[in-house]
């Protein structure tokens, strides 16, 4: 059913938490509301709609237009109704001779000095001020625009996704309010007084000030001041889908805006339980990569990768890489051949892709990207709690009393959460960083870490052991949690383990660079500061101790009683939107959907029934090890579905080497990737607007995606790899998603209940969703862990091998940037990378003194298995010792430096510790001169299959 | 078998090991390392450790070398 646009529906004030019902009348209507709800929402809640432009339920009312006002029995005056607090008994009126005329009198005030350009304004038709207008029955303007007015002011068009045009500005201050509430960063201010007093974005335009372009305040702008430029250009919507934002592990819902299939703006969606109606710069505004001429839309082969690519129909692009597939097969072996899918894939399609691999490859050879992000947390949670997945919602935080974040950036990496946490760090709640580098948070506006560690890189274990030291020896663990919830053997020998004097943080602090006694506070601030919830994320995961850190955070966890309620528990910040759903959907090569491991004959005989093949019980491969085989010739046929390898693995040159081996490339993505320059087969992928599905966030919700416009290739991606399941004669029927997730929640207990006649109606599901949970489960581990009593894991820190020397005195850590997302391929091709268009090293004025490195200077990177280039940044953000990069850009080669150390338990690579020699140089590396040559080759021949079909 | 896959196994088992505790309890780190070989690594990554703790082994950590002990008459057969 269509969806004609309307504005999203606005209550005037924020909903009133909890409190006691009052009962009251609004123009002869009784309603009751909670106490501490306003009267404006009250009556909006009553059907009765008062006039408002200051006011918007995003935001705290502010009282400042005097357009809403009312008439209240038994009070003298007209009080703004967005100010006003309900009371019981009360009988208000909204609609009288004598409001009316108060209003058209506000009214026009505000009209004499605004443009009446209503018919070519950007906004005709989506406009709170003219809707106003409408409403107050103005007629005349009786001041004329004679006096002194705004309407020549200039307009601010550098941030290069909306325009603010001051002229047609009325000053309500939402936009400051939104940028201050809603997104925490305060760019905005009102300068001046009366007649003078305007919005300013500090010394200079947008694009220059500390504005992150979330969008908050243009959403918040009931006026054209501030429009989107797709709005601008292409004029407002006539309907609407919901969908989820494709970027980030936060899941934001948003409601895709179009004219015909063209989407002229993704508005976050108020009900979005992720994101409440907030969103950031990528999932708002960066969605034009979704039609980006760099699209491939006709499937192609190739004999090899030296020659030019053939564009071919489906079905012969299909039986080409079958007949590969099979050939291989019967030359070398069932288990030669693999797959590897990626989370930024649908559940649904990840489903396909694994069964393709268990019931039509006949092994067990598949694996997800999460294996380089968060294959750690499967290992570490499922380990200690008997789930692998976080324990809270988002809106948790709320209620958290002491927030630890470590190895993560959430304001760059995680923004919409990153908004929720600045505001409850505003209201008081206390807050440790422990991280290398100084991220954000730690000094940001209204905002101060109590305790930031800076960690060295790679110490992570050692500094968790040390704050679990403290806590035990102190006594200020929750004896009565452990003893009821948790395993008491495996307590009493980690006890020992974690009290032993060489994890104190004294004995740790050559090992850890942390000062003790900030160490030791912070571990009791943790410990005993009330509700206390950890954050983390790849900074955690992507070491040689991944596995081991996640476990030492669940025991902290348990140790403190910080479990099994809201504002407590354990969450890991996902990177990418579905890595939560793909890990749930049995992308492992050692288990089946729903975390069930492959020896459990059980579980593998309903598979095997349902799917009617015989399962291999050994586990499969991983990537790692398919690219290991790869070059010892074991391994030589895999399908890529929307995953990047080449660039976002670590040590580039192994694996372009391994690539370089395989038989048989597939690659099934929306462009032509760095992976897909080593392709034989090259499938044509879909965008998140061009298919039905589900993506589950880092909160385990489960949210619909949307098909909003047809695939440009003509096939949605699950049609894609039931196509090829048909060829390879593993025939699977499915004629829409929905039936993949009707199999899914028969096959697994955790998602029993799902379905997308559910998910209709009631938004969005956190699973377990089952029969004890038919609507979710927002916080897990209630009364008991999902393995029964909770296990505490002996967590030996032991350094890594990748330490720095007299040859590799630094070490290299990496992260993500706001306005880019992974390898960048999506956001490099929007207007994101105004903010961010190169990958630069951040270095600490010393180090760089020290090597002659000034600001902007190009420095070369030497770790022990490559070298690339990039310009330094000099900043004190990293210590000495530490230097910092980002990884969006494929030309800065970042994982060409990066070594293939792993986590010992998941092989997660060990991205974040590499020791390197940074010095000046002149010209690019070796090795990115010779990317540079094969990525032209490589366009070359994709011209020519373009130039000659 | 290329040196560099059999240096990457011998690396990851080691590491699995110490990460045991097999400084700590050696059988029990031997024990451990054996399930999660068993759970997680494919039988021919497996036995080619498995081989090359017969042929030697000589980079392999104590608490490998307990798990692939004794196994060499019924290699093939029984996984470690
Ligand atoms: S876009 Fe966001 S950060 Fe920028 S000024 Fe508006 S609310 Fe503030
Ligand atoms: S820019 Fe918009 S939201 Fe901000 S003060 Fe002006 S009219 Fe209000
Ligand atoms: S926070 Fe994440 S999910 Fe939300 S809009 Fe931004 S990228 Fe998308
Ligand atoms: S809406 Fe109430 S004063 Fe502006």
């Amino acid at each position: 059913m269509v969806q004609y646009y309307e504005p999203q529906r606005d209550y005037g004030t924020p909903a009133a938490s909890g409190g006691e019902a009052v009962a009251l009348q609004i123009d002869g209507i009784d309603i009751e509301v909670p106490a501490g709800t306003s009267v404006m929402r009250a009556a909006a809640l009553a059907g009765v709609k008062v006039p408002k432009l200051c006011a918007s339920d995003s935001l705290e009312a502010f009282g400042s237009c005097r357009v809403c006002l009312v008439e209240i029995a038994g009070r003298r005056g007209y009080p703004a109704s967005c100010t006003t607090p309900v009371e019981p008994g009360m009988q208000v009126q909204t609609q009288t001779p004598a409001l009316a005329k108060l209003r058209r009198g506000v009214m026009e005030l505000y009209i004499s000095d605004h443009p009446l350009d209503c018919l070519t304004c950007p906004t005709n038709g989506d406009c709170e001020l003219q809707d106003t207008a409408g409403e107050v029955g103005l007629r005349a303007v009786r001041y004329g625009f004679a006096g002194a007015n705004h309407l020549e002011a200039e307009k601010d068009q550098s941030n290069p996704y909306f325009t603010f045009d001051p002229a047609k500005c009325i000053v309500c201050s939402r936009c400051v309010r939104a940028c201050e509430e809603v997104q925490g960063t305060f760019a905005l201010t009102i300068e001046g007084r009366g007649f003078d007093s305007r919005v300013s974005v500090g010394a200079t335009d947008f694009l220059g000030s500390d504005c992150v372009s979330c969008g908050a305040c243009v959403n918040a702008c009931p006026t054209a001041t501030l429009t989107e430029n797709s709005i601008i250009e292409q004029g407002i919507p006539e309907h609407t889908a919901i969908t989820t934002c494709a970027y980030c592990g936060v899941g934001c819902g948003f409601r895709a805006e179009l004219r015909g299939n063209t989407v002229v703006r993704m508005t976050p969606w108020k009900d979005g339980r992720a994101n409440e109606g907030h969103a950031c710069v990528k999932g708002r505004f960066a969605f034009g990569y979704a039609t980006h001429p760099d699209r491939i839309t006709t499937p192609m082969v190739r004999d090899s990768i030296e020659q030019p690519w053939r564009e071919v129909s489906w079905d012969e692009a299909l039986q080409f890489a079958a007949r590969r597939f099979r050939e291989i097969q019967e030359r070398h072996g069932r288990n030669s051949i693999g797959a590897i899918s990626s989370s930024r894939c649908t559940n649904e399609e990840v489903y396909l892709v694994q069964k393709l691999v268990r019931a039509g490859f006949g092994n067990n050879n598949i694996d997800t990207c999460a294996r380089v992000c968060h294959s750690p947390t499967g290992f570490g949670l499922k380990t200690t709690l008997g789930e692998s997945a976080g324990t809270q919602a988002f809106t948790s935080v709320d209620s958290a009393d002491v927030i630890m974040v470590i190895g993560a950036n959430p304001t760059e990496a995680h923004p919409v959460f990153g908004s929720r946490l600045k505001r409850r760090l505003r209201e008081g709640a206390r807050l440790i960083v422990i991280d290398p580098r100084e991220i954000e948070l730690v000094d940001a506006p209204h905002i101060r870490a109590d305790y930031h560690l800076p960690v060295n890189p790679g110490a992570n274990v050692a500094v968790l052991n040390a704050m679990a030291h403290v806590i035990a020896t102190e006594a200020l663990h929750d004896a009565g949690f452990i003893a009821q919830r948790c395993d008491r053997e495996s307590f009493a020998s980690w006890l020992e383990f974690v009290s032993a004097e060489h994890n104190a943080p004294e004995a740790l602090a050559a090992a850890t660079g942390v000062d003790p006694e900030s160490l030791r506070a912070a571990a009791r601030l943790y410990a005993s500061g009330g509700n206390a919830a950890i954050y983390y994320g790849l900074g955690v995961t992507e070491h040689s101790q991944g596995s081991t850190a996640v476990m030492a955070i669940a025991n902290l966890a348990m140790l403190t009683g910080n479990i099994g309620r809201e504002g407590v528990g354990v969450n890991p910040m996902r990177g990418q939107n579905n890595v939560q759903g793909s890990c749930d959907m049995g992308s492992f090569p050692h288990e089946l959907p729903g975390y069930r491991h492959l020896s459990d004959a059980a579980t593998r005989g309903q598979f095997e029934a349902a799917w009617q093949v015989q399962l291999d019980p050994e586990p499969g491969m991983r990537i790692p090890n398919m690219f290991d085989a790869a070059l010892d010739g074991q391994f030589r046929g895999l399908y890529c579905q929307g995953e990047d390898v080449a660039q976002s693995d670590p040590n580039t040159q192994h694996i372009e080497a391994a690539l370089s081996a395989l038989e048989c490339l597939v690659v099934q993505d929306i462009f032509l990737n760095e992976t897909a320059k080593f392709a034989h087969v090259f499938l044509p992928g879909a965008s998140f607007l061009e298919k039905d599905g589900t993506f589950t966030n880092a909160e385990r919700r489960i949210s619909r995606v949307r098909k909003v416009m047809p695939p440009l290739s003509g096939k949605a991606d699950w049609e894609v790899t039931q196509a090829f399941a048909a060829a390879l004669g593993c025939d699977m029927d499915y004629a829409h998603p929905s039936q993949i997730m009707d199999e899914i929640a028969s096959l697994t207990p955790t998602f029993s209940g799902v379905s997308y006649a559910l998910l209709d109606e009631k938004g969005s599901l956190q699973w377990p969703c089952n029969e004890s949970a038919p609507e979710g489960t927002p916080t897990m581990h209630r009364d008991e862990f999902v393995r029964g009593k909770g296990y505490f894991a002996i967590t030996d820190f032991v350094a890594t091998d990748e330490r720095a020397n007299r040859r590799f005195p630094l070490l290299l850590t990496t992260g993500r940037i706001l306005s880019q997302y992974n390898v960048g391929a999506q956001t490099r091709r929007t207007d994101n990378s105004a903010w961010h268009s190169e990958d630069t090293l951040e270095i600490h004025p010393h180090d760089a003194q020290e090597r002659g490195v000034s600001e902007g200077d190009w420095v070369g990177i030497q770790s022990r298995v490559g070298n690339t280039v990039l310009r330094a940044t000099l900043t004190t953000r990293v210590k000495p010792g530490v230097v910092y990069t980002t990884f969006h850009h494929p030309v800065s080669g970042a994982n060409v430096v990066t070594t293939d150390n792993s986590d010992w338990a998941t092989n997660c690579p060990e991205y974040k510790v590499t020791a390197v020699q940074v010095s000046r140089v002149s010209a690019p590396s070796a090795w990115q001169a010779r990317q540079q040559q094969f990525d032209r080759k490589q366009r070359d021949l994709l011209e020519r299959a373009r130039t000659d079909a | 078998m290329s040196g560099q896959q059999i240096d990457h196994l011998v690396k990851m088992a080691n590491q699995i090991a110490l990460n045991f505790g097999e400084q700590r309890d050696l059988s029990r780190a031997a024990q451990c390392t054996a399930e999660h070989l068993e759970k997680f690594w494919t039988r021919a990554m497996r036995e080619q450790l498995s081989a090359y703790a017969d042929a030697g082994g000589e980079d392999l950590s104590p608490a490998v070398r307990l798990v692939f002990a004794g196994q060499s008459d019924t290699q093939g057969s029984q996984r470690p």
